[in-house]
């Protein structure tokens, strides 16, 4: 455990010294970063232009929303689609040897190996706006604390799993970028409480496509709104999610290498 | 000019058959954020008592598809393409043909928005029956609606081809292009029909080329404006085309110059 | 390392051109068994490189992955430094390498230094060690201006030498080469050999190196593997191949008054003749003789005459292309 995560901060650093030589690029990319949550931010003022509340949901509990949207967007923009994307390309190219033959978890080294660091400022501008959004509500208890902090790990855990299952899909088929595609279009929705879309929307994002819980639990989780049932049905689905995509990986990973086949 | 269309459509329907997969998962993109923002109205009007400015559920439905057909029709993602081509240096191939390289990229997109209408159409049927959808669409509408929605995706495309030749002085056309489509986000017609933008957003909505290419040939095809206002409208659309050609032409002999003084 | 009876069959699904056909694949797969490696036994001792030769698809590189612990084998055994390389125990990853010429194991926009302490914690070389290490390479493969620049900025060359040093940065006790000098150019594949050859020297790592460039194997190996459609042709040194697998020489006459007179016909099979000189194929043990008969007959005609094994390609090419042993006058 110590190990892996001298290994996680080396990777990490490696990574940071490579972003710093571009500086006007970070900058660039920062500034990116501002526009687009500030976008995101006057979609939701427009909106509330023309009501108080939405399904329950007002102004600060809808920002506080927003905010764990861009922090589990920025988690899977930090480590996961750079990884996952050098992945395929190892596929692709069939350097994925390398990786497998190093002593250490394959999944491990696959998933978690790259950085985009300057994502840190999605992640930071995020948890601005959850800042923000709680400055109009009631003040957070260390239940509430608690709860989000609980909440939010099971976003990430979410997304990872999802993220590991569909590329584990290029063990068979090399050409996954489409499947990723379903990932990228439907993430889009976890910018509103997944309580608001129709029935077979809402089921996907609560299922086969898990963004809309990711969001919208943490944020129900800190504003108060989540009962402890709630929490324990979260948990309890992320530990199943990453199991199960886990054993898929390995799946994967046996019929690449033919132990199964 | 018509021969050299033939050839190159041709050409581009066989190469865009081995993307039969890649164009329903595409698909997702042009229903997803629609779908998103439908629900999202849905859920003020119904906060609302059913009802917000001139729309109530049935009237958003119906704008939300008409945007989701029209956003399969007009947008263009050349610019992304464009910026990969310049890098890995196969510009520099193209420039030497006889055609000018605008001319792949709309036989490209042709072939493209035409292959990929018909899941999308399978599609919006089932959320136009779900949500109950309506339309205020008259005769007069589509009659409308045909010549808009081509200026849209000319507009468009053009915009983008004067975004992509960004790359012959930069490599940040990802940076520049992804800024552009914050603009539309907010001022195309996507998080709010353009008649509900509150005032100053409205204004400048107006004056802006975002909402030509979605908000406004999505407006005319649900019948949510009169005849005299989609006429205005439609020569807002033209202005900014003859803009943005201008516009390209200049930029583009501007860039090819650039591009061959670095002698890449 | 022993390998007794290691096989790999593959199954290949096939499927006719056309959408009818990929639908129908879908329902019912006609399916085929390709047996890449059909049972090969050898044994490489401590400290040996040997060459393993073979043309495309002969199961070379099949091979390679099943003794580095990439493939199961569809069956057989094998034994690498003590280990069963399929179970992929961490202690044997850790003893043994293998670098692939034309597949890069380096991230390619930082410099190989970062990479390589990246390497040192995922094999945690001791620091000690990893810098002994590093200097030694640093200095056989003269990587001093190399190391802190991005990788995607080396040659060719260059990064094959980076890869080597990435790849050898654990001290291995066994390396696997596959193709180590492809595409590069003639100095630097030298390079690469002398540098694999004082390597094996100093180390005593044992070595199993495939190539197309004969001149690596060469200039490396001793002993040599042949296969051949997943089959053990040759096992033995490599001065013996051309004995073994082409029982003719080759002699060479070159001629004062041009070859387009002689008519040599008596003295061996004539594979080519340009300008003065003249090319014969001869049985490996009517060679001396038949040479005699030459140099008897032609007397002063005759400028010089030389008797050689074949080239180490041709001998290779015949045992590949199944040819018949060259049948000599």
């Amino acid at each position: 455990m110590l190990r892996y995560s001298r290994l996680l901060a080396l990777f990490f650093r490696t990574e940071l010294q490579y972003e710093l030589e571009y500086r006007a690029n970070l900058l660039l990319e920062i500034v990116q970063t501002v526009v687009i949550i500030a976008t995101s931010i006057g979609a939701v003022l427009v909106l509330f232009t023309y009501t108080d509340v939405m399904n329950g949901w007002d102004l600060g509990a809808m920002l506080v929303l927003l905010g764990c949207f861009y922090l589990v967007q920025g988690f899977g923009e930090l480590v996961l689609s750079p990884s996952f994307e050098k992945f395929m390309e190892h596929v692709r190219l069939g350097t994925l040897d390398y990786a497998l033959l190093k002593p250490v978890s394959a999944q491990f080294l696959v998933t978690l190996r790259h950085f985009r660091v300057v994502q840190l400022a999605q992640i930071g501008l995020g948890a601005v706006v959850v800042a923000v959004g709680l400055g109009r509500i009631t003040a957070v208890g260390p239940l509430e604390a608690v709860g989000f902090a609980l909440a939010l790990a099971c976003g990430f855990v979410l997304i990872y799993a999802l993220l590991l299952a569909l590329s584990t899909l290029a063990f068979w088929f090399v050409r996954i970028e489409n499947l990723m595609a379903i990932y990228w279009s439907f993430l889009d929705a976890g910018r509103f409480p997944v309580d608001i879309y129709p029935g077979w929307l809402r089921v996907t994002l609560s299922t086969a496509v898990p963004i809309g819980v990711a969001v919208t639990v943490p944020a129900q989780a800190i504003a108060g709104r989540l009962d402890f049932g709630g929490l324990v049905l979260l948990v309890v689905g992320t530990v199943l999610a990453f199991v199960a995509s886990a054993s898929f990986w390995r799946l994967g990973l046996r019929s690449y290498t033919g132990a199964s086949a | 000019m018509i021969r050299t269309y033939r050839a190159l459509l041709v050409a581009t329907v066989q190469a865009a058959a081995q993307y039969r997969v890649q164009s329903v998962l595409w698909m997702l993109f042009s229903v997803i954020r629609p779908v998103i923002f439908l629900a999202a109205w849905v859920a003020v009007a119904n906060a609302q008592g059913g009802r917000v400015g001139g729309y109530d559920v049935r009237d958003f439905a119906g704008y939300y598809v008409a945007l989701s057909l029209v956003s399969q029709l007009t947008m263009a993602w050349d610019a992304y393409e464009f910026e990969f081509e310049v890098r890995m240096g196969r510009l520099a191939p193209k420039l030497l043909r006889p055609l000018h390289p605008i001319h792949y990229a709309v036989a490209w997109n042709i072939v493209w928005k035409l292959t990929t209408i018909i899941p999308l159409l399978v599609v919006l049927a089932l959320v136009t029956v779900s949500f109950d959808v309506r339309f205020r669409t008259t005769p007069a509408h589509v009659a409308l609606f045909v010549p808009s929605v081509l200026i849209g995706a000319a507009l468009a495309f053009v915009s983008g081809w004067v975004l992509a030749s960004v790359a012959f002085w930069t490599t940040r056309v990802h940076a520049v292009s992804s800024l552009w489509d914050r603009g539309a986000f907010i001022f195309a017609g996507q998080i709010a029909p353009l008649a509900l933008l509150p005032g100053p957003l409205q204004v400048i909505a107006l004056a802006l080329p975002f909402g030509y290419m979605l908000g406004v040939p999505a407006e005319i095809l649900r019948g949510g404006v009169d005849v005299p206002t989609g006429l205005t409208l439609i020569g807002g659309q033209i202005l900014w085309l003859s803009f943005f050609l201008i516009a390209f032409q200049r930029v583009w002999r501007a860039g090819v110059r650039q591009f061959s003084a670095v002698g890449a | 390392m022993e390998v007794r009876d290691l096989r790999k069959t593959f199954r290949v699904t096939e499927r006719d051109e056309g959408l009818a056909a990929t639908l129908r694949s879908f329902v019912r797969r006609r399916r085929r068994d390709i047996n890449a490696v059909a049972g090969i036994t050898f044994g490489i001792q401590p400290g040996e490189v040997v060459g393993f030769l073979g043309p495309n698809g002969a199961g070379k590189t099949t091979t390679l992955k099943m003794l580095s612990g990439l493939l199961y084998p569809t069956g057989g055994e094998a034994r690498v430094l003590g280990f069963v390389p399929w179970r992929r125990e961490s202690a044997f990853l850790r003893s043994m390498t293998l670098l692939m010429g034309n597949r890069s194991q380096l991230v390619w926009d930082i410099p190989a230094a970062d990479s390589f302490r990246v390497l040192q914690e995922i094999y945690r070389v001791p620091d000690g060690q990893f810098r002994k290490t590093v200097a030694e390479l640093t200095d056989l493969l003269e990587l001093q201006e190399l190391m802190h620049k991005p990788v995607r900025n080396l040659s060719l060359g260059e990064r094959m030498k980076v890869e080597f040093a990435a790849g050898l940065l654990h001290s291995p006790g066994v390396a696997f080469l596959d193709e180590p000098t492809i595409g590069l150019d003639i100095s630097m594949q030298s390079r690469i050999r002398r540098f694999v050859a004082e390597y094996n020297r100093r180390t005593g790592a044992t070595i199993l190196l495939t190539s197309h460039y004969m001149d690596d194997v060469v200039a490396l190996c001793r002993r040599v593997i042949v296969i051949h459609r997943g089959q053990l042709l040759y096992d033995g040194p490599l001065a013996d191949l051309a004995e073994r697998m082409a029982p003719y020489k080759v002699i060479t006459a070159t001629l004062h008054d041009g070859a387009a007179s002689a008519d040599l016909a008596a003295y061996g099979n004539v594979v080519a003749r340009d300008e003065g000189r003249v090319t014969l194929r001869v049985d490996r043990h009517a060679a001396p003789e038949n040479a005699a008969r030459l140099v008897n007959d032609l007397g002063d005609r005759l400028a010089d005459i030389s008797v050689e094994d074949p080239p180490i390609e041709e001998v290779i090419d015949r045992v590949f292309t199944g040819a018949e042993p060259a049948a000599a006058p």
